[in-house]
């Protein structure tokens, strides 16, 4: 890689690598996930660097790709421990530090999840993330309103259920 | 962090979406050496799909190539398919029965030789005179060899009852 490139790579780790581990460690609830998970991202980035136009929303998403196959493969684990254990041994571990974060990741499609975490995360302004989804801004727009109503909607559903 | 004021965030402050939206405030700085485990890794990765990029262009290039080269002797072939000259007449039939012959002249002896006993009254006079005429007519080494002797030991079997 050229001089010039190995620099710009440089700054965009320096500037982007803190912001995306803090985001990484809420949803994982574990430092040393969220180390792997961002890095993951880099080095999913750096592999095609030549052929990504916007990094920082590339990170975003592949960060939230990588935090939802952590949770599946939790999950995973969660149910061949609970066939072979008692439940009740197993049930603190899944708890999320903040669970209405995962909401975020886990209850949104993919067609939805990517807009808003591109727009809310990634700082991006809807122009922006419409020219990178390859949709129109009314679209984008329309899916952050579908998104959020979705979000409220679960908020709601699990504060009933609490209550 | 976030202020886009052209399109106006759609929830209030204390709105619960606020909570999930809200800009990351923690900050988790990198390990000491992680830029160059990562930058190394990338740097693997690379290499290592551009190594299985050539591999599958040449898998394709052989591929191609592998059937090009073989098809040029066969493919001329085609038009020279002039099937006339094989029926060639008479003296090709003649040996094709006698190989044939061969086979149901031992077999029919058998046969012959299981009915004799059961159908002894009138059929075996009408048996054997077939079976004569067109087992001599095909073979004539074989059978000669083989008919006379099932001929000649049947009367005898028959006419002695």
């Amino acid at each position: 890689m050229k001089r010039s490139s190995e620099k710009a790579a440089s700054e965009l780790f320096a500037a982007l690598y803190p912001r995306l581990a803090g985001w990484c460690r809420r949803l994982v609830d574990d430092d040393e996930t969220a180390h792997e998970i961002a890095s993951e991202a880099f080095t999913r980035l750096w592999a095609r660097w030549s052929s990504v136009a916007e990094p920082q929303g590339f990170l975003y998403v592949t960060a939230a790709n990588l935090v939802r196959d952590h949770w599946r493969k939790l999950e995973r684990e969660r149910r061949a421990v609970h066939r072979a254990t008692t439940e009740a041994a197993v049930r603190p571990q899944t708890e999320q530090a903040d669970p209405s974060v995962r909401l975020l990741v886990q209850s949104l499609p993919e067609r939805l999840r990517v807009p808003i975490l591109l727009h809310y995360y990634a700082d991006m302004p809807i122009r922006e993330v419409s020219v990178l989804t390859g949709r129109k801004e009314g679209t984008v727009k329309a899916d952050l309103h579908a998104a959020r109503e979705l979000l409220r909607a679960h908020l709601r559903r699990s504060l009933d259920h609490t209550l | 962090m976030i202020t886009h004021s052209d399109e106006g965030p759609d929830f209030e402050p204390d709105d619960p979406l606020a909570v999930i939206l809200r800009p990351t405030t923690d900050y988790l700085g990198p390990p000491p050496g992680r830029y160059e485990a990562v930058r190394r890794a990338a740097a693997r990765r690379r290499l290592l799909r551009a190594a299985a990029g050539v591999g599958a262009a040449c898998a394709v290039a052989a591929l191609i190539a592998l059937p090009l080269r073989v098809s040029p002797d066969g493919a001329p072939v085609s038009p020279t398919v002039p099937l006339a000259p094989p029926p060639a007449s008479s003296p090709s039939t003649a040996p094709t029965p006698s190989t044939p012959s061969a086979t149901p002249a031992p077999v029919s002896p058998e046969p012959t030789d299981g009915a004799r006993p059961d159908s002894s009254p009138g059929a075996p006079t009408d048996r054997t005179v077939p079976t004569r005429a067109p087992s001599a007519v095909p073979t004539p080494s074989i059978e000669p060899s083989e008919v006379p002797n099932s001929v000649d030991a049947a009367p005898e079997r028959e006419t002695r009852p």
